[in-house]
């Protein structure tokens, strides 16, 4: 029940997403280019900084302590 | 007639507090969707280390709002105090977006500051994050709507001249918003607020590297702000080239200007690189050209072209022997509103109403008027072309010079390198003024390109201003300077305090006072999760 509550939710939101989208293209074409744009930047920057953690980890992996000799 | 000085004397009141207040706005604008961003890691990968850079660049955010308020309270108030008949003239129009602008600073923006300063330990994640996204949302609303007062300024849209009330009033609500120079103008500045952020964070995240401190917040603040710095000075530039190609159309005076075009030339224009425009003369000295490239730029084909200075006072001279009729008529309307033949006269000549207005400075009384003084409304419709020419190539030398530098900060970052390039890190710390320099060139290009008018072809300076004395606004504007002066004095010392101190990292203190371990310690930014409670 649960799940097709969120679903209706979210097909709800998609619509008002749609439909705003289709005015505000039509009638102001570079804010609907600074909502789409903005979205993308700050997403770009936030995947940049999650790929320099598995950098970091790739990084610490490679050069991490050497495994215990045997005795 | 309002003393010339005084109407002087309130443009750089204005000016001085308008450029002083835009040191504050394009850091909030950009520094905004950045925390957001960073949260946003946060809240996806429950990493404490990108909450810690959340709060640390959300304190600098905190200084830099506060004092940007505080100085954009001012500029509201001078609307009315200093520029009172250009408010009773269009206030109709421009109230509505000011007044929203005012609610969305006060109430949405302010409200979600509060909540998102304070709410860390009170929200859960996820609420705490849809507020730092409302706060970028609110403060890049809040702006749209100023600048869409602006742009009303730039090109009025949505809006017409009663003769009956004597003053303009608002018919089209949605033209005023979705006007082209008020879209390309918000995004253009809007964007340009995300390069200003992003030369912040990753100049000071470079100066954290050059010392040593602070180093794994410093790297992801870096590679976030470069990424993100890359893509805005992209979008900035391209938009750009959209706001200059919509002034083409709305204000052919200001383009001209900025291309210091004082002759009009056949398709394709060149372009001139270097010049040192002289207004008396009307022509340049010592111009460096490129063959074709003006064609390009501004009308985005090789057989365009756009018209000279000397084409455009020509057509100014024309609109001012036609707007003189509609200003009589507007006279005999003033006293009675239903006189059909000046009602008649004041329909066939009311588009060039501003022009009539503007040779009113030098023949109060039109019907005396000399063609001698026709030519000297003509040539002052033209703006000042050396200020316009050399702000708007220092804005484009700047934002290439931002282009260059995010660029190699990309390369860098992305190979995870840049703190070995001691040089880059050095030049990220000198980079900073730069995004302010180029904000600051912009709004010069933009607002000494609008002149003689307050609002373009239609409202002239000289007439726009209120009737103080000489006196009192020496007075102001001292006090003004002395006022903001203060405010980033204030600004930089609280900013360079809390740099120096740094975020709050568990365990990454001063490292001048530590050793440095070979790697850094995972736990600091690959931690469990945090145990901060889910919302």
């Amino acid at each position: 029940m649960k799940t097709f509550l969120y679903f209706v939710l979210f097909m709800f939101l998609a619509a008002v997403v749609i439909l705003l989208a289709a005015m505000l293209g039509d009638l102001g074409a570079w804010y609907f280019a600074w909502l789409i744009g903005t979205a993308m930047i700050v997403l770009v920057a936030a995947a940049g900084a999650a790929l320099l953690d598995t950098q970091e980890e790739q990084a610490a992996g490679r050069s991490g302590p050497a495994p215990p000799r045997p005795l | 007639m309002i003393d010339g000085t005084v109407v002087e004397l309130s443009r750089i009141q204005f000016a001085a507090t308008a450029l002083y207040h835009y040191l504050f706005v394009p850091l909030t604008l950009g520094l905004s969707f950045l925390l957001a961003a960073m949260e946003t890691v946060y809240v996806t990968t429950g990493k404490p280390i990108y909450k810690q850079m959340a709060q640390f660049w959300g304190k600098l955010f905190m200084i830099n709002f506060a004092l940007g308020v505080a100085t954009g309270l001012t500029m509201e108030f001078q609307f009315g105090t200093n520029w009172s008949f250009y408010s009773s003239f269009v206030g109709d129009i421009f109230g509505a977006p000011l007044a929203i602008e005012g609610l969305m600073a006060f109430f949405m923006e302010s409200t979600f500051v509060g909540l998102m300063v304070f709410g860390w330990e009170r929200l859960s994640r996820g609420q705490h994050l849809a507020v730092t996204w409302l706060v970028a949302l609110g403060s890049n609303l809040s702006a749209l709507w100023i600048l869409v007062a602006n742009s009303f300024m730039q090109d009025p849209q949505g809006a017409h001249f009663n003769p009956v009330t004597l003053r303009m009033e608002l018919t089209s609500f949605q033209q005023l918003i979705f006007s082209p120079d008020a879209q390309s103008k918000f995004v253009h500045t809007s964007i340009a607020g995300y390069v200003t952020g992003a030369i912040f964070v990753a100049g000071i995240s470079a100066w954290y590297l050059l010392k040593g401190r602070h180093v794994e917040l410093a790297k992801r603040s870096f590679r976030m702000a470069a990424l993100y710095g890359v893509l805005a000075t992209v979008g900035v530039i391209t938009l750009g080239d959209a706001l200059g190609f919509v002034a083409a159309q709305a204000q052919p005076t200001k383009l001209a200007a900025m291309e210091g075009l004082w002759k009009s030339e056949p398709a394709p224009m060149p372009f001139n690189l270097i010049a040192f425009p002289d207004q008396s003369l009307q022509k340049n000295a010592g111009a460096v050209q490129v063959p074709y490239l003006l064609s390009l730029l501004v009308t985005h084909s090789l057989d365009g072209s756009v018209p000279g200075i000397d084409a455009l006072e020509r057509q100014a001279t024309q609109k001012v022997e036609n707007g003189i009729p509609a200003v009589l008529a507007l006279k005999t309307l003033s006293t009675n509103p239903h006189d059909p033949a000046a009602l008649a006269q004041f329909k066939a000549h009311e588009q060039d109403l501003g022009y009539g207005f503007l040779v009113q400075r030098y023949a109060p009384d039109l019907r005396h008027v000399t063609p001698q003084q026709v030519r000297q409304a003509a040539r002052d419709s033209i703006p000042p072309v050396a200020a316009v020419f050399w702000s708007f190539r220092l804005m484009v030398g700047f934002g290439l010079l931002m282009l260059a530098y995010f660029v190699l900060a990309v390369i860098y970052t992305l190979r995870n390198r840049v703190q070995d390039q001691r040089w880059f890190l050095r030049a990220a710390v000198w980079m900073i003024p730069v995004p302010f320099l180029a904000n600051e060139t912009g709004w010069l290009v933009a607002e000494l390109g609008r002149q003689p008018w307050t609002v373009f072809g239609v409202l002239p300076t000289w007439m726009s201003a209120s009737t103080h004395s000489v006196g009192y606004m020496v007075f102001s504007l001292a006090g003004f300077v002395l006022l903001y002066s203060i405010f980033i004095a204030v600004e930089m010392a609280l900013m360079v305090r809390a740099i120096r101190q740094g975020p709050d990292e568990p365990g990454s203190g001063d490292a001048r006072s530590a050793p440095r371990p070979a790697i850094a310690p995972r736990s600091a930014y690959a931690a469990p999760r945090d145990p901060h409670p889910e919302g």
